[in-house]
């Protein structure tokens, strides 16, 4: 899952034929003022000014601002860019058309297992959740492409009518010819507007999700996906994914601010059961963590070192499961070398270390790792035998 | 019994290294239960026609790669499981061939990042054609006793802790791979072991469902209970309970879903699996499912923890009912060993290997070489020389200060002659000629011989037999030499005599006897004998391969070591000049017609053959 921000995906719709508003992606406000001398709608047409960033409730945050003429979107574009929203900094602002318009429709596609669901209403806008009960579906099967009279039935059936009906369909037809061309997951355009003097449509807002996994095999995919984690990345969380992308096997990592029991689990499966643990027991977690595919030992190092730092933590859980094939002998050095580091250099004071795990060459790395008490770790070290998230009911007892 | 996999079981591994891994994993697998090899055929373009070493136990099989899936079913009627380990890239369209081939009736795929509409339109293809496709992101398939698809299980001591040599009575499914192990070696010790095991895979959207594989499992009358380890995100969980409580089921289904922290967690904020994602309004939500399965019957602990107990308690009932009978562990010793590798039993000092060569000068097999025991960075630090190096090798001891001054000195003036001489022009040849330089340079090293450069080790040999066999008496040392030998190697010079001496020869002497405190016997004795050759002759004089065997011998260097100082001075040389003719791109040499005197015959007609 990738979501990507308005202005690509604005452009993937131009691609395939969705209309769209004019629109331009700037980071100084000062080149809005220079766009505006090449481009007559800039001057011409009432604007809104949206901040160009991964955040929620943009509305709410004084981030979006309509109705201005170019100065005044400048103005805009001025107060927004360089405005810092907790640990996120606005760098970019879009500047679109607001298109002067008589309706607001809701048009949006999300995949499933079958295929996908194409959702249709006329009651578009800030009030959809509300009228939820007006969207009409249309499940469209893998690999089928629905004609345009079955699109303009959905469409009278959500209550579209004549021409307007026809041209829904048509724009629902791109729409699916651009979500299963561009490998998309969801799509939704709201509000999809409506002026009806010369019929022109626009696709106002854009919230749009694409399979990362695909870009393989798009080569104009100029973007990057934004932050799924409900905000941006934090610097920690940066790093962790800038070895994630350079080595075999996978290293995770997410913060989770107030939390004390941090986790170093291994496995995409066992480390939310870990966290789930914690949650379950009445702790709160400090992050989420997971290495898998038996990766390099200086990657899981780094991971520790960025575990260590998470502050206020009072303990760390080295948990998993029995592994395949990821060497616990081989990870475990790393994580050994990672908390003699991180001792070093002034941190795990008061922190009780907990340790669970199976797989190959387990007997080494348990053994290795347990001989840190030797070196002053306040460490507990258990094998197969202990259940394992009970690791978690140990740290929160003790 | 079991599903999906069995004793019939045969394998086409599509990808590379990591598939040629998994077929040694599952060999070991086959090795424990003594069920034929799985794994018949690899396809991988890169390395078609290879054969790759499959060891089960200690038979050693060679197992072909195709360029193609056709080819190999082609040549492999028998195959009719397909595991696919390439890139995501690649995988789908690999998976789609799988499918469409007639024999083949499962596909799981390993492959993680697989594009979600390629993973739909598999699991479509699957269904339509009837058939089964796991994955992607599966660690594979475990049937006890049977068969093994995939690293599923882990290590081979992993594999007998499970308990998986024999069928037990419970079912696992899961989406994670870790977890597949984890609940195995639980159903292991909390009861008497799996029939099969299915990890599905992480995915949005995996090939098959939860439902599909527990009807399966429904219909093995082995299995009794099944272990099902799901998560937040998507409906299969859902599903699962809705088929569980849609009418009177054979079997137990135990639980646990993963993801209930995200109640708590700041909102947006997901990880784990790709799949791991909740939809709008809590559907798919790790709650829902619980609650979902809980209704329908199913046991589901608080947290994974309470997996050990749970699996216990239904055990134990399905004992007390008599669904099972309890049969005793077979015994560790009576399981077949993992045939060792010849250097972990050479470690333990249970066998004896006769070795194949002996060295008594390096070793590098820590952390960098070591010359008679000495590291090489430790020389380098403590100011010791490349003539100290070769001393070392060559001889096997550090010569002193006024000995290592001396080797340098004989490699510095044995270095080059020009390129007229044998070696050099051989070199030189080689090089016009386009070679490169390790030809060009064994080229010239191909000159060196009797006439060539060969006379040093003779030499220091027959001197070195004078001062030992004829002290004093050079004549008699002569005279000998004449019977024996002929003339003396390292006396006489085609150009230089007495009133026309080697500078070199004169300079190395003179420097040996004046400027160092050694006592060169063989030098000596050598220039004794110079005297009397050449008040017979006048280019009768010592020479430089003669001073140079005496100097070595008189340094102690082993007599069949003499001749590499000329061999190693003269590949400086002639490096040299294959570096200068490369670098001025010089022409290829022919000689010339006038060089050559062409003593032919004259021109005749051939006759006809007989």
């Amino acid at each position: 899952m990738a979501k990507i921000l308005e202005g690509p995906a604005m452009k993937l719709f131009d691609k395939w034929g969705i209309p769209v508003p004019n629109y331009v992606v700037i980071m100084d406000p000062e080149r809005l003022l220079q766009l505006g001398e090449a481009n007559k709608w800039l001057r011409d047409s009432k604007l809104v000014v949206k901040a160009h960033e991964a955040i929620g409730g943009r509305f709410k945050l004084g981030l979006v601002k309509i109705g201005l003429n170019l100065e005044e979107a400048y103005e805009a574009a001025k107060e927004m860019i360089g405005r810092k929203i907790e640990t996120a900094e606005i760098r970019q602002v879009i500047v679109a058309e607001m298109l002067e318009h008589d309706a607001e429709y809701y048009l949006s596609i999300a995949g499933n297992r079958d295929g996908a669901e194409l959702l249709l209403s006329q009651k578009g806008g800030v009030d959809i959740e509300d009228n939820w009960d007006t969207v009409k579906r249309l499940q469209i099967p893998l690999d089928v492409t629905p004609s345009i009279e079955d699109l303009t039935e959905t469409a009278k059936s959500a209550g579209f009518e004549g021409e307007v009906a026809e041209r829904v369909a048509k724009i629902a037809s791109r729409l699916i010819l651009c979500f299963d061309n561009e490998d998309a997951q969801s799509i939704e355009i709201n509000p999809l507007v409506i002026r009806k003097s010369d019929m022109r449509f626009a696709a106002l807002d854009a919230v749009m999700n694409v399979d990362w996994d695909a870009r393989f095999r798009h080569a104009d995919w100029d973007f990057k996906p934004v932050s799924e984690i409900g905000r941006p990345f934090t610097e920690a969380e940066q790093q962790i994914m800038e070895i994630d992308a350079r080595i075999k096997g996978s290293v995770k990592f997410v913060e989770v601010p107030g939390g004390e029991i941090a986790l170093l689990t291994a496995g995409g499966g066992a480390s939310v059961f870990y966290s789930d643990a914690v949650v379950a027991r009445g702790g709160t977690i400090a992050n989420y963590a997971e290495y898998s595919g038996d990766p390099s030992d200086w990657a899981v190092e780094a991971l520790t070192e960025t575990i260590c730092q998470l502050p206020n933590i009072k303990h760390i859980i080295v948990g998993g499961a029995i592994a395949n094939f990821t060497d616990v002998k081989a990870t475990f050095g790393g994580i050994i070398n990672g908390f003699r580091a991180s001792k070093a250099n002034g941190y795990l004071d008061g922190v009780k270390i907990w340790v669970r795990r199976g797989g190959p060459n387990e007997n080494q790395g348990l053994a290795a790792i347990k001989k840190l008490a030797d070196e002053g770790f306040d460490i507990h070290v258990y094998d197969r035998t202990m259940p394992m998230t009970d690791i978690v009911d140990l740290a929160l007892k003790a | 019994m079991s599903i999906l996999a069995n004793k019939d079981t045969k394998v086409v591994i599509i990808g590379g290294v990591a598939g040629v891994n998994a077929a040694k994993r599952m060999a070991q697998f086959d090795f424990l239960v003594n069920r034929s090899l799985s794994v018949q055929a690899f396809v991988y373009p890169p390395e078609e026609g290879q054969q790759k070493e499959i060891y089960r136990g200690g038979e050693l099989n060679n197992i072909s790669v195709y360029s193609t899936l056709k080819d190999a079913l082609q040549e492999n009627p028998q195959i009719n499981t397909a595991l696919i380990y390439l890139g995501a890239s690649r995988a789908a369209q690999s998976a789609k061939e799988a499918l469409e081939s007639e024999n083949i009736t499962l596909v799981s795929m390993i492959t993680e990042g697989v594009p979600e509409k390629d993973a739909k339109k598999l699991r479509a293809l699957a269904i339509n054609m009837g058939k089964m496709f796991n994955g992607p992101s599966s660690i594979g398939i475990m049937s006890a006793g049977e068969c093994r698809l995939g690293v599923i299980g882990g290590e081979f001591k992993n594999l007998k802790l499970c308990n998986l040599y024999r069928a037990g009575s419970f079912g696992v499914l899961t989406k994670s791979g870790g977890l597949s192990n984890e609940a195995m070696w639980l159903c292991a010790q909390n009861g008497n072991g799996v029939t099969s095991a299915v990890a599905i895979g992480g995915d949005s959207y995996p090939g098959t469902d939860f439902v599909t594989y527990l009807e399966m499992f429904e219909k093995d009358p082995e299995t009794k209970a099944v272990v099902m380890v799901g998560e937040v995100g998507g409906t299969l969980e859902e599903e699962a309970a809705d088929w569980l409580g849609a009418e009177k089921r054979r079997i137990r289904l135990i639980a646990a879903i993963g993801g209930t922290c995200q109640e708590v967690l700041p909102q947006g904020m997901k990880f784990g699996h790709a799949g791991a994602k909740e939809g709008k309004k809590g559907l798919g939500s790790a709650r829902s499912k619980i609650n979902a399965l809980r209704e329908a019957g199913a046991v589901v602990p608080d947290t994974f923890g309470g997996l050990s107990k749970a699996i216990k308690q239904v055990y134990e009932e399905l004992i007390a009912n008599g669904s099972i009978k309890p049969e005793a562990d077979i015994d560790e010793a009576l399981l077949p060993a993992l045939p060792p590798k010849v250097q972990e039993i050479m470690k333990q000092g249970d066998v004896i290997v006769e070795p194949l060569i002996r060295t008594t000068i390096s070793d590098d097999r820590g952390e960098e070489p070591r010359y008679v025991g000495y590291a090489a960075s430790e020389l380098c630090e403590k100011g010791y020389g490349i003539e100290d190096v070769l001393a070392l090798l060559w001889n096997k001891k550090l010569p002193s200060r006024e000995e290592s001054e001396i080797i340098k000195r004989i490699v510095m003036i044995s270095a080059d002659h020009g390129p007229a001489v044998s070696g050099a022009f051989g070199a030189i040849l080689g090089a016009c000629a386009g070679i490169d330089m390790p030809q060009a340079v064994s080229a010239g090293m191909t000159m060196i011989g009797p006439r060539f450069g060969g006379a040093v080790t003779n030499a220091g040999k027959y001197f070195a037999h004078g001062v030992k066999e004829f002290p004093n008496d050079i004549p008699g040392f002569l005279t000998w030499m004449k019977q024996n030998v002929g003339p003396v190697p390292g006396i006489g010079h085609r150009v230089k005599s007495l009133k026309n001496p080697d500078k070199r020869v004169k300079y190395l002497v003179d420097y040996v006897l004046n400027q160092t405190t050694l006592h060169m016997p063989c030098l000596e004795y050598a220039l004794e004998v110079e005297k009397v050759t050449t008040a017979k002759k006048d280019n009768l004089i010592l020479n430089v391969d003669g001073t140079i065997g005496c100097i070595l011998v008189d340094l102690d260097f082993p007599e069949q070591s003499l001749n590499g100082f000329f061999v190693l001075a003269r590949t400086i040389g002639m490096i040299g000049h294959w570096i200068d003719q490369t670098s001025q791109q010089s022409r290829l040499i022919r000689l010339y017609d006038y060089l050559i005197n062409y003593a032919v015959k004259d021109e005749r007609e051939v006759p006809e053959k007989k």
